[in-house]
């Protein structure tokens, strides 16, 4: 996209609000993306996530607030925007009577790609997604595997430099999610700028340069993946599992750089550090007590934060618990 | 040109629906066969019943197609993918109401078609006065299947259960295309042709300027 700002941000949510029927469903979302973000959009089922991926594309033009791709206001330029815009949408079904070569022609038709280059654009989005072998398959014979990765295709038919993914990954088996993810990384090592929204917390993290928390139509924490969970230390875990059945509980809560020991089984416990407590001193000190007491080890992890500890304080309000 | 596209689109999703194929096999066949079910209708055109019939017929199966297909497509969310692309959402409707009437007209005609040929064969060439009814019945068929889409375009808009969009589609849509040919039943002055058109014109393009609105204003 050459007629891209680079001094700008590419993508700019500003107080955005909508409603169904009285029922807030956004409120005042604000957030801005740069042209390469890959940006996580968590929150649990009814967040509002679908809602603001929906405005964004303009499948919902209801709505106050600004939005500007580009510095330009969607309101007032779809027709434009749509061309630099690919929408995966989270359950949308096409004509089950097409070949997925038909359902893509007549969608690249549709958004005025240009006659002569149509059918080679669509066997590359094709192989891209490894759907060429299928192209001649009725739709109706398609796995939920595939049928994602034909709305990946579409979305990608015209090239666009912005992608708004709507769960890309929910309700596939492993090994389809796995092909998607990868997919999802590639076109991110593109330079595409992409949206996604998930309730899958790892698949976030490893993918999003940039995470938004959305809960009940509030955008409650933004950052990249890092920040976040440096914001929201919640002090580092160790997992220590024994050779044998063990009460340990009490001596352990003695040593002032643990704030709090539990027990998962007989044999085992995490141990809570203290969050200004040193983490290589605290193992140090901690194996050292522990040898010095003869408990016999079997296994000693390190238990880092992960993003779910952050999203679980921050939707939940609850303490993290593995 | 968007319009070109989707009606393209949907006429080769029609002509091959399990709908058309009983319309296309079902009502010629019903023309031969009418010939030697009802062989009593001395000197009756089997044309002239036909077209009754299919009016009649048509009528039901097309407001069913069109609402169920509407409903579906929209449960289904088949739609969002035409909406975040440069289409009009009138086009998407008037696409479809336009592919299933032409289809049935072609049926229509086909059918028809077979009913003359049988006429031919068996009692000669038609008279001139039987072959003005049959392009009258026609007249009232294709006015009755219009009132008929259109309603079936509205209840698929409006209704999200299939069944419900299917069964209201068909009883309004029967009751509603009778009026096309009410009026001649009672006053046999009135010109058929002209009365057909004058009710069967207003009301088509009422019930899909409705539906067009609802439907715009639809949030996907």
């Amino acid at each position: 996209m050459s007629h891209l700002n680079s001094s700008k941000p590419l993508i700019e949510f500003r107080n955005i609000v909508k409603s169904y029927k009285n029922i807030l469903v956004l409120n005042n979302v604000s957030f801005s993306l740069n042209q390469g973000d890959i940006f996580g959009y968590i929150g649990p089922n009814g967040a509002g996530k679908s809602t603001t991926i929906k405005i964004m594309v303009g499948l919902i033009r209801d709505f106050s607030g600004t939005l500007l791709i580009n510095g330009k206001n969607i309101k007032s330029s779809y027709l434009e925007l749509f061309k630099n815009l690919g929408y995966h949408p989270q359950e949308a079904g096409f004509h089950r009577w097409k070949t997925v070569y038909q359902a893509l022609r007549t969608f690249g038709k549709l958004s005025k790609l240009e006659n002569r280059f149509l059918d080679s654009r669509i066997v590359e989005v094709l192989e891209f997604v490894n759907l060429k072998e299928v192209m001649n398959r009725k739709i109706i014979h398609l796995s939920g595997g595939m049928l994602q990765k034909l709305r990946l295709a579409q979305a990608l038919l015209g090239e666009p430099e912005i992608l708004v993914l709507d769960e890309p990954l929910t309700g596939l088996d492993p090994a389809s999610r796995y092909q998607i993810k990868n997919l999802i990384k590639k076109l991110a090592n593109s330079g595409k700028t992409i949206l996604f929204s998930s309730h899958i917390l790892s698949d976030v993290q490893d993918i999003a340069t940039k995470i938004g928390i959305l809960n009940l139509g509030n955008l409650v924490k933004i950052g990249s993946p890092s920040e976040l969970q440096s914001e929201y230390h919640i002090g580092n875990r160790i997992q220590i599992e024994f050779d044998n059945d063990i009460d340990i509980l009490d001596q352990l809560q003695n040593l002032n750089y643990i704030e709090q020991s539990e027990n998962k089984s007989a044999n085992v416990i995490v141990v809570s550090l203290k969050v200004e407590a040193d983490l290589d001193e605290s193992i140090h000190d901690l194996l050292q007590y522990l040898i010095e007491n003869k408990y016999k080890l079997r296994r000693f992890n390190l238990l880092t934060p992960s993003l779910e500890d952050v999203y679980l304080k921050l939707v939940q309000g609850e303490n993290n618990e593995f | 040109m968007s319009f070109k596209i989707l009606f393209l689109d949907e006429l080769k999703g029609f002509y091959k629906s399990k709908i058309m194929i009983i319309l296309w096999i079902g009502m010629p066949t019903l023309s031969i066969l009418m010939h030697y079910l009802i062989p009593s209708t001395e000197g009756f055109p089997v044309s002239s019943l036909v077209a009754i019939l299919i009016s009649y017929i048509s009528g039901m199966l097309s407001s069913a197609m069109i609402s169920t297909s509407i409903a579906n497509e929209k449960n289904n969310h088949v739609y969002d993918l035409f909406l975040i692309r440069p289409v009009k959402r009138y086009n998407i409707l008037l696409s479809k109401f336009c592919a299933v009437y032409l289809c049935l007209i072609i049926a229509t005609v086909i059918s028809l078609a077979m009913g003359l040929i049988i006429d031919i064969l068996t009692i000669g060439v038609p008279s001139q006065y039987f072959l003005e009814e049959t392009f009258k019945s026609l007249t009232i068929s294709f006015s009755s299947m219009a009132i008929s889409c259109s309603i079936g375009t509205f209840f698929g808009v409006s209704i999200s259960s299939i069944a419900a969009a299917a069964i209201l589609s068909v009883y309004v849509g029967s009751q509603v295309s009778a009026i096309a040919t009410l009026p001649v039943l009672f006053i046999e002055s009135l010109n058929s042709v002209l009365i057909a058109l004058l009710v069967a014109i207003p009301l088509t393009f009422t019930f899909l300027i409705i539906s067009i609105v609802l439907f715009s204003k639809k949030q996907f």
